[in-house]
């Protein structure tokens, strides 16, 4: 089955328009309506199911799973059972690594209210402080896994199995792509390393390769195969694919959509050839903007940058970009086993200021209101300490928050008990958090299916709900 | 025969006893086509002499028929050259060579296209192409997938064994039998026990820390489960794990009944190391266990960053750890370890219900039968016994429903995992019936099938009808066959064949599996980037794609963009889809690069003018001669322009990537 089939008006159009890659370079206005209007390409912009209120999504990734006790959770109680066992009320919950003997540990952090909401947020994020008005704090947030590998799955495509598709490709198979000089789903990495649950975690699953994301790497080659092999000059390359269009051209007999389609996705290619490294450029950034971010200080550079393309893609139509902090090993990610101060401390000195700044940004650009912004991990992290200074994983009550999109800011969902043990009030699970995502995007969570298998798979697999509160 | 005593049959054969159970099927649920006796169907006969002439086999028959009853005809025969571009692709996955080409076109004797076939199905290159499909269905990969993504150094020889078995064509209920129970069968045969590793092929979730030994035992047992109801039975099984299924008459005891056979399945690897290999590996693990020991005495001083980078460094020194043994990846019966199994509520551990025996489903079998008593002592051999018993409805229509897809390109289910309610019915019903029976007659054999079909006219259609736009309003979909469907190669013909054109193939069978050269950046998306481990000798990396690792969480972006599946559940239909980083990848990727390289190089080597490269090019990549126009094109091109490119661009041509 081909996902390729195209009207046959196309092949009218295509022969107008794609006399030369001198003509496509000019991107004409023209050229991008018909693309659009192509029907049956699969990464034509679809309507969505109702009207939408956001149109991309940025994932602020902490990957290893921060700390809510260290964030936005602050539970004076904790201090003051600190070194003592868990109390019977609290019941009983499960750990990757501590045991049934374990001791509560105290947060040295300090909480204060912050905006005209009043949101406590600790000392950790006092730039994330600043902008408390803006998001909307679920302190309730509980997922099914314990471990890395299997919650990342759960966060990223609703099980806790690999093998299914990932919200980006979710939402690029439900919505197409607004560019076409850009991929449409992209993931930014740490250069520090991968995660637990690898590559398949953010993949397509079984949905077709053209939903699959995109890898922006650390290193020379930020994208795959967009440079020219060494040695090969741009000028020769065009005069290839002239020859390729014009080949394939001299072949076919009368109509033919899916060759056509062919065709153009050689010219899309080249176009992303020669206009994708233009987002890469951030020199046309004002000096205050990197400022702002981060750029060209530590320890922020990093994710500054990554913030900060995260931004320049949304504003080119990207329609969901991942940007990770964390990767490698456990003391490189949120995943503070050994010294929760330690690794927290240098973790949010990284990401602080690049995360306030991008929604500062996006906000004075008038895109916070069609960018939802998500941020979190894949767990919480455990109120008993790990080895005297540490915590382990915590699923069963943590803290993510969304922002723009749609999302009323400057409150509060949620609470866990008085330990941060459990979600206890308006628990949230992550199959809610993606419908409340799908829901800002204009998707239903039942409408936007794929049938793999004798099933009409879906990425809430079990129902959902809106978090109304916040929409 | 009756349908009940078709069913009482069945269960005796499947060594049932009478006990009344709960579970009851209306008369509805019991009459869906695919639990239904396959018959076979009379071929229809033809009046007019140039039908009786097109139905040259049964097959064609069948086809003729239906569409003769939507008012269609068939396309006019493609020529000998795409027939045998065609029927090379299908049988062995590669391009013929001009020579070959050449050769067929010239042969006009009686028995030229049977020639072919018969030379095609006895090439090793066969058994490594069909084996492919079946590598599909099962969710082969090399690594257990999840956070550690652990090799599995052995796991090719259950590829060896499926390229073997598929090559010498083993009767196919033999095949799934060595698969299900060879530990059973014969627990010293070492093909056997490979084949039994078929139960161990799904990812597998491993943690530090504490243990949740139950919940990971229920994931292994799941995975056994639904690999039999997709990949043998073509029923959704695992849509009942956690409640009565939908849509089909299978219930929630039905799925628990299918997993008692495996309640005492436990993994079991067989060295098969002599002692000096033993040796030499402890006197590896030492050095190393030596060197880590090292670095957690100074990483005690070490705090933050610097902490985390001394871990890196162990990781890394953890992944110079000797792999473990050659050993074959095996099942056994371990009865005193037997799980016991429980209709689970919502499919988890926790919540355990009634405790369940095994049992075949209850909608093939008479009402009220009982599970098997306990205490059996090749439950996995019972269970081959009645999937691949000649009274079950499902095993043999899907098997060659599934050779029929590969074929063509779509299934006479267009569904092939899925027979149930939810899937497609059949265009052909009593085709396949046809097929099924005569599979079964025929000693479960594939390759009288693969004759039959690839020898047939309907096979032999133009995939362009010169009544393309009637038949588009009546069957936009090809469903009646009213021409071959061209379809775009696959990733691993692709790529196999990018090394063809260029002859740079490697043709050595067998062992273990290759790991190419990737670009730094991906495997640096590895969460242990040592894991990828290039394999030493480069002309390993010319081999066919079959004998790639298949690692779950690191594919290559060559097969990853041309829909190659992802290892991590059933693939039983590859998607085709078109969009730019395709083209990205054969105009800018490394493996394009160099293959053009070697294809101008042999254009170079073998042809004297830019005309005669042209020529060259096109026979080797299209399996034809260039048009005029093409001819044309080409040698105005190399005029300015290296060869080099003008190879990459008919590595790029849709005369190349697709099959007519």
């Amino acid at each position: 089955m081909t996902h390729c089939r195209l009207t046959r008006n196309r092949r009218e159009f295509l022969s107008d328009a794609f006399c030369g890659f001198g003509t496509l370079a000019l991107t004409s206005m023209l050229f991008e309506e018909k693309l659009r209007a192509a029907r049956n390409n699969p990464l034509a912009p679809k309507p969505p199911h109702f009207p939408a209120k956001a149109k991309s999504i940025i994932f602020l990734f902490m990957a290893g799973g921060p700390s809510h006790l260290e964030t936005f959770d602050h539970k004076p109680l904790l201090n003051q059972l600190d070194g003592q066992k868990r109390p019977a009320e609290f019941g009983e919950v499960k750990y990757q690594f501590v045991t049934a003997d374990a001791k509560i540990l105290g947060t040295k952090r300090t909480f204060q209210r912050y905006g005209k909401s009043g949101i406590e947020v600790s000392d950790l994020l006092p730039h994330t402080a600043q902008i408390v008005d803006d998001i909307a704090v679920i302190r309730s947030c509980h997922g099914d896994m314990v471990v890395h590998s299997a919650a990342q799955y759960q966060l990223f495509s609703g099980r806790v199995i690999p093998g299914f598709p990932s919200m980006g490709s979710w939402m690029v198979y439900g919505l197409g792509a607004e560019t076409d000089s850009l991929p449409s789903y992209v993931v930014m990495p740490d250069p520090d390393g991968a995660l637990e649950a690898g590559q398949p975690m953010y993949m397509h699953g079984f949905l077709p390769a053209v939903y699959q994301p995109t890898m922006m790497r650390a290193g020379k080659k930020p994208m795959l195969n967009l440079d020219l092999p060494a040695g090969v000059k741009l000028e020769e390359r065009r005069q290839t694919i002239d020859l390729i269009r014009e080949l394939n051209q001299a072949a076919i007999a009368g109509s033919d959509p899916e060759f056509e389609a062919r065709i153009s996705a050689y010219d899309l290619a080249f176009k992303m050839q020669t206009e994708a490294p233009g987002v890469f450029d951030i020199s046309t950034e004002r000096a205050e903007t990197l400022e702002m971010y981060g750029v060209g200080k530590e320890p922020t550079d990093d994710y500054a940058r990554r913030c900060l393309l995260a931004r320049r893609m949304v504003e080119r139509g990207v329609r969901f970009v991942t940007v990770v902090s964390g990767g490698g090993p456990g003391n490189l990610q949120w995943d503070a086993h050994e010294d929760i101060e330690e690794n927290h401390v240098r973790m949010a000195a990284q990401t602080d200021q690049p995360v306030a700044a991008l929604i500062k940004d996006l906000k004075r650009r008038g895109m916070l209101d069609s960018t939802l912004v998500l941020w979190g991990g894949e767990f919480g992290r455990s109120p008993e300490a790990q080895g005297g200074k540490g915590r382990d994983h915590h699923n069963t009550g943590f803290t993510m928050w969304m922002a723009g999109g749609g999302i009323k800011g400057g409150q509060v969902v949620g609470a866990t008990d008085g330990i941060g043990l459990r979600a206890v009030e308006r628990p949230v699970h992550f199959r809610d958090i993606h419908t409340t995502m799908l829901h800002q995007m204009g998707l239903s969570q039942d409408a936007l299916s794929y049938m793999h298998q004798g099933r009409k798979e879906r990425l809430t697999e079990v129902h959902g709900e809106v978090i109304r509160e916040i929409v | 025969m009756s349908g009940k005593r078709v069913c009482l049959l069945f269960a005796i054969a499947a060594g049932l006893l009478t006990q009344a159970a709960s579970e009851e099927y209306t008369a509805a649920e019991r009459r869906h086509w695919a639990f239904q006796p396959v018959v076979r169907p009379q071929a229809p006969a033809f009046t007019l002499a140039a039908d009786k002439t097109w139905a040259r086999n049964p097959v064609d028959a069948f086809v003729l028929a239906r569409l003769q009853k939507e008012g269609l005809r068939p396309a006019p025969a493609a020529t000998r050259a795409t027939w045998l571009r065609r029927v090379y692709y299908d049988l062995i996955g590669l391009p013929p060579s001009p020579e070959q080409i050449k050769a067929f076109e010239s042969d006009r004797s009686a028995g030229a296209f049977e020639k072919v076939v018969e030379r095609l199905l006895e090439s090793p290159r066969y058994g490594e192409r069909w084996a492919q499909h079946w590598l599909d269905v099962v969710r082969f990969a090399e690594t257990d997938g999840f956070e550690y993504d652990t090799h599995r150094p052995d796991a090719w020889r259950y590829r060896d064994y499926v390229i073997r078995s598929i090559q010498e064509d083993k009767p196919y209920n033999q095949f799934i039998t060595e698969q299900l129970a060879g530990d059973e069968m014969d627990a010293a045969d070492q093909t056997l026990r490979v084949a039994s590793g078929f139960q161990r092929l799904g990812p597998l979730r491993k943690n530090a820390g504490n243990q949740e030994v139950a919940s990971s035992r229920n994931e292994v047992l799941t995975e056994m489960t639904n690999a039999v109801g997709s990949a043998l039975l073509g029923v959704t099984l695992g849509c009942a794990r956690c409640h009565d299924h939908k849509f089909d008459p299978i219930r929630h005891t039905d799925y628990y009944r299918m997993q008692a056979y495996f309640a005492a399945v436990h993994d079991q690897d067989v060295t098969v190391a002599t002692n000096e290999e033993k040796a030499s590996w402890e006197a590896a693990k030492k050095a190393v266990e030596a060197e880590i020991e090292d670095l957690r005495k100074q990483m005690k001083t070490l705090k933050g960053e610097e902490r985390g980078r001394m871990q890196q460094r162990i990781r890394n020194a953890q992944e110079r750890m000797p792999g473990p043994l050659p050993a074959l990846y095996s099942v056994h019966n371990d009865f005193e370890k037997a799980s016991s199994i429980h209709v689970l509520a919502r499919g988890e551990y926790q919540n355990k219900g009634q405790r369940m025996g095994m049992r075949p489903l209850g909608v093939l079998l008479p009402d009220g039968a009982a599970e098997l008593e306990p205490g059996v002592k090749a439950p996995r051999t019972q269970l081959a016994r009645w999937i691949a018993s000649e009274s079950n409805p499902l095993t043999a229509r899907v098997m060659v429903n599934r050779i029929w897809q590969y074929h063509f390109g779509r299934g006479i289910v267009a569904t092939p995992n899925d027979f149930g309610r939810m899937g497609g019915r059949p265009s052909h019903p009593q085709l396949l019936d046809w097929l099924a029976s005569r599979f079964v007659e025929e000693g479960w054999r594939m390759k009288p099938l693969h004759r039959m079909i690839v020898l047939s006219n309907t096979y032999r259609q133009t995939s362009a009808s010169p009544q393309e736009a009637v038949a588009m309003e009546k069957d936009a979909g090809n469903a009646w066959l009213w021409k071959f469907n061209r379809y775009r190669l696959d990733a691993e013909q692709l790529r196999d064949s990018m090394l063809a054109v260029s002859a740079r193939i490697q043709l050595k069978m067998g062992g273990p599996s290759v790991i190419v050269p990737a670009d730094e950046e991906l495997v640096n998306l590895l969460y242990k980037p040592a894991q990828w481990a290039v394999t030493a000798d480069g002309a390993e990396h010319d081999r066919r794609s079959v004998y790639l690792i298949h690692k779950r969480n690191l594919r290559l972006p060559m097969m990853e963009v041309f829909d190659a599946p992802d290892f991590q559940t059933s693939c039983a239909r590859r998607e085709s889809s078109t969009h730019a980083p395709q083209a990205l990848e054969l105009l800018n990727g490394a493996f394009a690069s160099e293959m053009a390289k070697a294809l101008a190089a042999r254009l170079d080597r073998e042809a004297a003018t830019t005309a005669a490269q042209v020529d060259l090019a096109y026979r080797l990549a299209a399996g034809r001669a260039p048009s005029a126009k093409e001819k044309q094109l080409g040698v105005e091109f190399l005029r300015n322009q290296p060869l080099r490119e003008f190879a990459l661009a008919v590595l790029n041509l849709n005369a190349f990537l697709y099959v007519n």
